[in-house]
């Protein structure tokens, strides 16, 4: 346990030195920081569009760091051969991928934090503004539930960032990096739209067998990323359950540890 | 050290119990967020079914993520330059603003715009009656798309009823999507429309009935008031001998009175209505037809003329709700049995 | 170890305790494979091998290990405390004894006034120097070196030698992989040469340099004719270098006759030496002589 965390650390602080995920941090601040000006292009939906482009600031830049931390963190090592000192340690392959992730997974939450802390600014310091006009109106969105449910959408994103990771780094451990990176957009962007391959393998749709078994098992075997979109219900104001929280949380873990084990055997077989 | 093949196995035997374990999590979940009003209500082939465009919007909202919205709100700005400027096809712009629905789909003004454009200005675009059916049968599904993402929003319900009233001649479908809104907080002319629908159906005492609620909401009502006298003195009696079979009884009736007023719409309608009722119908076409032909604005009576010409073998021109019915029967109410022929 | 015939074949090596033994070869001979090999980053596609009675890849000889690797990168953001301190954490070493040992480390390999530097500004040689260190941490058994003074410059390489040979001193065993061979020559005890995955000769470095026929070389300045002419009938062959005249001798008896003889006769006598063997000369026999 302790050599994981002394790699998760070591890559952890490394990794917040890049200047490209700074680079990415300061735009995506700026962009949530100004989201508010967004606001104008939706005269009557302006606290809807503030939530929608400040999460959804978040969800995208977080996916863009989550890829690019994810896909360098092991190849960098092999490239610049420091998994050479650390391997010839007392240190399995399996340590090293675990703290390579973990190591991953607390940078993207420093940085999603970051920008969550800055949304929430921008939120608490617009919203009132904006709730004031909003019977005037007439729109339907209510305020009950917005706070919170703003943290919970951050904690799912949180959840599924870190399964994001997850994928982007066992990736880069199969593929180079730049091809792990173009996988983990596509997994990341077919896995938003996972139900339309359940759809398409549905025989009510007229799914012949082929389809329905290829369209059925690539349904199965992909991550499900909508389950941690939970925008609908902040834009109707309904209250999201915290047992869903649960179980999308428990999703999001199985998920992982798939990934991980996935991951793990493919690193042990990996020679460098 | 390498791993032995035997706990290679063992690990792909864990990964797929996971995988296999974890279907009634997702089941699970899935249902949660359907109930919870949080998945896309429709589903996406259904959309790309109706309209291949949509896929699109689908594929920029996935690379987007987040700015979907943005994107959207940029998207439908470049609508209004290619609606204003004309460059490009009409067509176009529609393409645009499909997208912008999906991206956005809690946006209440492109669901509403889209399906204006679809139903009245690009439907005058072409003379061709199947085209003009397609342009409906997609306003209508676009209106009950957004219905389905913004259950709440009004506005949707009542564009809704208004094609059905104005350029489907279905005036019970119009009044369900105006019975619709009648829990939410809604003006008072809706009231009031459902009523005017009955009457254009024909369905008398159903429009009394509804004159009657209107003036229970506001008993100083001075259109429901003259309406429900309008009623009661001029079609209200026919209609008693019609529902009593004495046909010939209710168009003596009637012909008392539009003799008085020639123009009156829903008296001819009525009469006609009457005159297929009781079988009558050549008289009964002629009646639709001489409504057709001096009333540009008269869709229902052309689409009866039509549809009754057909019937008679006669050479007419189809016309789109005639063509919608027969291509989309679930989008409309069906015939009644003296209707069909 | 047994190896596959691309990479190597059947390799068997007899590393003494407290000396430092040196793998030389050809690029591509399979040196790096096998430090790979025996650090379990890449794996024999068939057959076995172990050290000190582990298979290889395994974590239990690995706490008795160093790894010096050739070129080193380290994690650009930390100083040289910080990245033995993140070395020594892998072994579960912490507290005052990891502290003492880094500042010992530190000094041996003249680091210790540097070392609040981030690794990132270093130059190779100190880069050089850390990777000992960090191959040292653990107080190893073995420790493995692959091309320790390539491309460091001549003082550097020098600075170097001595920490391996101290270290040696103070009884680890050292093993090293080079192409370099004066300074294998420099450095090691024993040598083991490889040529394409095999092992061609092996011994300490006095067995492989003490030829047979070794023969010993007088040097002379200020000869005159007479004395030139003399050398010439006791010598077995002469060479002229400039003022010096570099005479070959069968034995050792007959050097220093001659020495005599030419110092008697005004002559200077600048060395008497026997000519030995470099490791290159053993090298190139082993591996068959220079391609054409």
């Amino acid at each position: 346990m302790k050599a994981i965390w002394r790699i998760a650390k070591a890559t952890f602080h490394e990794a917040l030195r890049h200047r490209f995920l700074n680079g990415i941090l300061i735009f995506a601040i700026l962009i949530i920081g100004s989201s508010w000006a967004f606001t104008y292009l939706q005269p009557g939906a302006e606290l809807k569009m503030l939530v929608d482009v400040g999460l959804g600031a978040i969800r995208f830049f977080g996916m863009l760091i989550a890829i690019f931390v994810g896909v360098r963190l092991i190849p960098d090592e092999i490239e610049k051969q420091t998994i050479h000192t650390v391997l010839a340690k007392p240190v399995t392959r399996g340590q090293f991928l675990l703290g390579k992730f973990f190591g991953g997974v607390a940078t993207v939450f420093t940085n999603v934090a970051l920008m969550g802390i800055a949304f929430g600014g921008v939120y608490m310091i617009k919203a009132p503004e904006f709730r004031e006009i909003l019977p005037e109106k007439g729109t339907m969105i209510s305020m009950e539930f917005m706070g919170p449910n703003i943290a919970k959408a951050i904690g799912l994103t949180f959840m599924e960032l870190f399964v994001l990771t997850g994928i982007a780094v066992v990736a880069s451990v199969i593929f180079s990096w730049v091809l792990a990176s173009i996988f983990s957009f596509f997994i990341y962007f077919v896995g938003q739209t996972a139900d339309f391959l359940r759809e398409l393998a549905s025989p009510e749709h007229g799914a012949d067998t082929a389809s329905t078994i290829i369209f059925g098992v690539l349904y199965r075997i992909l991550p499900h990323f909508e389950i941690f979109d939970i925008r609908e219900s902040i834009m109707k104001d309904n209250f999201v359950p915290w047992s869903l929280l649960g179980n999308v949380t428990a999703q999001a873990m199985i998920y992982i540890v798939v990934v991980l084990m996935l991951g793990y055997l493919f690193f042990n077989e990996r020679e460098m | 050290m390498r791993l032995s093949r035997s706990y290679k196995a063992i690990i792909l035997i864990i990964l797929a119990t996971l995988i296999v374990g974890s279907i009634p999590l997702d089941n699970n979940i899935r249902y949660r967020r359907l109930v919870l009003g949080m998945k896309q209500p429709m589903p996406l082939t259904k959309i790309v079914d109706f309209d291949p465009t949509a896929l699109t919007g689908v594929m920029i909202g996935a690379i987007l993520g987040g700015f979907r919205e943005v994107a959207a709100a940029m998207m439908w700005a470049k609508v209004h330059t290619l609606w204003s400027t004309g460059k490009g096809t009409w067509f176009d712009a529609l393409y645009v603003m499909r997208t912008v629905t999906v991206l956005d789909p809690h946006w209440i003004e492109p669901w509403r715009i889209t399906s204006w454009h679809m139903a009245y200005n690009l439907y005058v675009e072409t003379d061709d009656a199947k085209q003009r059916a397609i342009l409906l049968d997609k306003a209508i599904d676009c209106l009950k798309e957004g219905i389905s993402w913004n259950p709440e929003e009004i506005h949707l319900y009542m564009d809704l009823a208004w094609i059905y009233f104005d350029k489907l001649d279905d005036y019970e479908k119009a009044a369900k999507w105006f019975r619709a809104t009648l829990q939410m907080e809604h003006p008072a002319h809706i009231d009031r429309m459902i009523a005017h629908a009955y009457e254009q159906l024909p369905d008398i005492p159903k429009a009394l009935d509804w004159y009657d609620y209107c003036l229970k909401r506001n008993p100083n009502d001075p259109i429901a008031k003259g309406a429900t006298l309008t009623i009661r003195e001029r079609y209200l009696p026919a209609w008693r001998l019609l529902e009593a079979g004495d046909y010939e009884g209710a168009l003596a009736l009637l012909n008392q009175y539009l003799e008085v007023d020639p123009s009156d719409v829903i008296g001819r309608h009525v009469r006609a209505h009457i005159l297929e009722e009781a079988g009558r119908l050549e008289e009964a076409y002629d009646a639709w037809q001489q409504m057709s032909d001096s009333s540009a604005l008269d869709d229902l009576a052309r689409r009866k003329a039509a549809e009754l010409g057909t019937a008679l073998g006669k050479d007419v021109a189809p016309v789109a709700t005639q063509v919608l019915r027969q291509q989309r029967p679930d989008q409309m109410t069906p015939l009644r049995r003296s209707e069909k022929r | 170890m047994e190896g596959n015939p691309v990479g190597l074949i059947d390799l068997s090596l007899d590393v003494e305790e407290g000396q430092i033994f040196g793998l030389v070869g050809p690029n591509g001979s399979g040196k790096t494979t096998t430090l790979k090999l025996l650090l379990g980053l890449v794996f024999p596609t068939s057959g076995s091998g172990e050290i000190f009675g582990y298979p290889l890849g395994s974590l239990s000889y690995k706490e008795r290990i160093g790894f010096v690797p050739e070129g080193p990168y380290f994690y650009d953001h930390l100083n040289a405390v910080e990245l033995l301190r993140f070395y020594g954490s892998l072994f579960g070493m912490g507290g005052t004894e990891m502290e003492d040992r880094i500042e010992y480390l530190l000094k041996v390999v003249g680091m210790w006034d540097r070392r609040e530097r981030k690794t990132g500004n270093y130059s190779r040689g100190m880069l050089q120097r850390i990777a000992l260190a960090q191959a040292l941490i653990n107080d190893p058994d073995l420790i493995l070196m692959d091309e320790p003074t390539a491309g460091l410059d001549p003082i550097g390489a020098i600075q170097i030698r001595e920490v391996i040979r101290r270290l040696r001193d103070e009884g680890n065993t050292i093993f090293i992989c080079s192409h370099l061979l004066k300074e294998m020559e420099l450095l090691c005890d024993s040598v083991a040469i490889l040529n394409r995955g095999v092992v061609c000769r092996q011994g300490s470095m006095e067995e492989l340099l003490a030829g047979e026929d070794s023969r010993y070389l007088a040097s002379f300045r200020r000869l005159d004719e007479d004395s030139r002419q003399q050398l010439q009938s006791l010598a077995e062959q002469i060479e002229v270098k400039g003022e010096q005249y570099l005479a070959t001798f069968a034995d050792q008896q007959s050097a220093a006759a001659a020495g005599i003889a030419m110092i008697e006769q005004g002559a200077e006598l600048v060395e008497i030496a026997a000519q030995r063997l470099t490791l290159e000369d053993v090298f190139i026999e082993a591996v068959g002589g220079i391609p054409e």
